[in-house]
């Protein structure tokens, strides 16, 4: 009986939750006359034209340019993130510097609204003719996935023994060697988990890509809204959808690909920070 | 042994200091310098001092104000309705999780999905043509509200945002109760304390940090909430709809009220400093109490 109850409303919680991303893959089976006249929940005739004419009408949908832009900036995002964080987690994690100043506020970064940034940014970004490229937008998201990245790295090098380091420099080895060597192997899985999670993060974002990007570097969630801009007519919302499942699949996959590793970080995440 | 000594730390520290200096540090004088500058589009380079006008622009406008309102009330609003129901789910549904750790994938794709997206995907789902919503509605009980007129979008986005991100206050109250060590249970039991008793007066108190955590997390990502409004209404709906970040956003974009929008950042990062510094005392009064 209990029993059944849990399953009903697991059930529940979890079509409620999923209930937008359900509708859209629906619809994006759904040819355009089936949705104006069936906007319910099954499908007569399902159909992957939509799909189709995303994916290759290339003169009227950027879609793949899209793809591309946010696959890139999030790369850039993630990496240089990463790469700017290591050696820094190393420090704090090995040493007082920086520890009592620098990590608290970066770590409390994550609590400021990025809006605050943002008006600057776009004057600096103008001058500098950062304005609608990858790699300006690449830069933003770096900082967006600065503080998950830091929190990730010094928990996982604050959870090796010291004694692997201690070894390392009796042997002589340099500290940057000891980094190299020693450390970066052990923390390797942390080195997974910032990156499926800053990928994610950076592929989601949208706040910085609608401001600081016009058409060359517009990633997907900015794309994707540019399907509803209805001229003229109405929105096309079999293509419109299957644009946002497009859109919506890369971080999914990656995300329940790897949920177990995300799982633990992004509750340490939380709960250290 | 010192394993590293201070040139090397600050050598390690440095690249990642001096990219915050140059992405957080440079905009955050801007802020301050144009904050009290008289300055249009063809004036950028050349701001002119001229006092603490823009701030009284900014607190002597109505809007910001409705905003200000929006964004408190939807973070509150929705922090405690996803802990509510994140807490519920999490001990609930613990019996069933812990021997099938393949549910939770289902329980934790909404954190995976773009808020942009989600907020794309409600325009369909809410559509009065194209939307199943409305179209059971109509079905079912011959009638279907508005939701994203002045009157009731509040009330929508309150339950688009609570979807989307109880799983986030699941997951952390899943954790934690789960790490509660089963001898705690068993000495609880065996002392008499069960179903009711057992969580209120052991299991709760044990994870009441996450608690605390979790709701100030997401209160302060309700109260910064952009993305999902500005994609499914456009801040429409009569200004009803307009969350802090959206008001700056359009003051800098659709206005070019340089001054304002740059005085309404430092307004409202005077705030959120203010928050943080109170999540931080109560941090350190919390770990005082546990020493």
């Amino acid at each position: 009986m209990m029993r059944t109850l849990r399953w009903i409303v697991f059930a529940v919680a979890a079509i409620a939750m999923n209930f937008p991303v359900i509708v859209t893959l629906i619809t994006s089976f759904k040819s355009a006359r089936e949705i104006s006249s069936n906007a319910g929940l099954w499908i007569n005739a399902p159909t992957l034209s939509n799909y189709l004419s995303v994916l290759t009408d290339t003169t009227r949908f950027n879609i793949w340019l899209y793809l591309f832009n946010s696959t890139m900036a999030a790369l850039i995002g993630t990496l240089l993130a990463m790469a700017l964080t290591f050696p820094a987690a190393y420090a704090i994690a090995r040493s007082e510097t920086g520890r009592r100043v620098l990590f608290p506020m970066v770590v409390n970064l994550r609590a400021v609204p990025l809006i605050i940034f943002a008006i600057p940014l776009y004057m600096m970004y103008q001058w500098l003719g950062l304005l609608d490229t990858r790699v300006g937008l690449g830069l933003i998201l770096t900082i967006v996935n600065i503080p998950l990245a830091l929190v990730i790295f010094v928990n996982a090098i604050a959870d090796v023994p010291v004694e692997l380091d201690e070894a390392a420099k009796v042997d002589g080895a340099s500290t940057l060697a000891t980094l190299r060597r020693v450390i970066w192997p052990v923390v390797r899985p942390a080195m997974l988990t910032s990156f499926i999670f800053g990928f994610i993060t950076a592929w989601n974002e949208f706040l910085f890509g609608l401001m600081l990007t016009t058409s060359k570097a517009v990633p997907m969630t900015v794309g994707a809204s540019f399907f509803f801009a209805a001229s003229g007519g109405g929105v096309n919302w079999g293509t419109a959808s299957a644009v946002m499942i497009i859109g919506a699949l890369p971080p999914a996959v990656i995300g329940l690909m790897m949920y177990k590793q995300i799982f633990g970080s992004m509750t340490a995440g939380a709960v250290k920070g | 042994m010192q394993l590293v000594n201070r040139g090397e730390g600050r050598l390690f520290l440095s690249p990642l200091v001096i990219f915050l200096l140059l992405f957080l540090g440079f905009p955050a004088i801007v802020n301050l310098v144009y904050s009290i500058s008289t300055v249009t589009f063809e004036t950028l380079r050349a701001p002119e001092l001229s006092g603490y006008g823009n701030y009284l622009d900014v607190l002597s406008d109505r809007y910001f104000w409705q905003a200000s309102w929006f964004s408190l009330r939807f973070g509150i609003i929705t922090a405690l309705a996803e802990c509510l129901i994140g807490l519920f789910l999490a001990i609930f549904l613990n019996p069933l999780l812990g021997k099938r750790p393949y549910l939770m994938a289902p329980l934790m794709l909404p954190l995976m999905v773009a808020p942009a997206m989600v907020g794309l995907m409600y325009r369909l789902v809410l559509h009065e043509f194209a939307g199943p919503v409305p179209y059971y509605l109509w079905m079912w009980f011959g009638d279907s509200p508005a939701f994203l007129d002045a009157d009731n979008a509040f009330r929508t986005l309150v339950v688009i945002e609570t979807l989307q991100w109880t799983p986030f206050a699941f997951l952390l109250f899943h954790t934690a109760y789960s790490a509660i060590p089963s001898d705690v249970r068993e000495a609880a039991a065996l002392d008499g304390a069960r179903g009711w008793t057992l969580l209120t007066k052991i299991e709760l108190p044990l994870i009441k940090p996450t608690l605390i955590i979790a709701f100030f997390i997401r209160f302060i990502d309700g109260f910064r909430v952009f993305d999902n409004i500005y994609a499914l209404t456009g801040a429409g709906a009569g200004g009803s709809t307009t969350s802090l970040s959206i008001y700056i956003y359009q003051a800098f974009f659709k206005q070019g009220a340089i001054g304002k929008a740059v005085a309404a950042s430092v307004v409202l990062f005077i705030a959120s400093l203010v928050v943080l510094y109170a999540l931080t005392a109560l941090g350190s009064r919390r770990k005082e109490k546990t020493r």
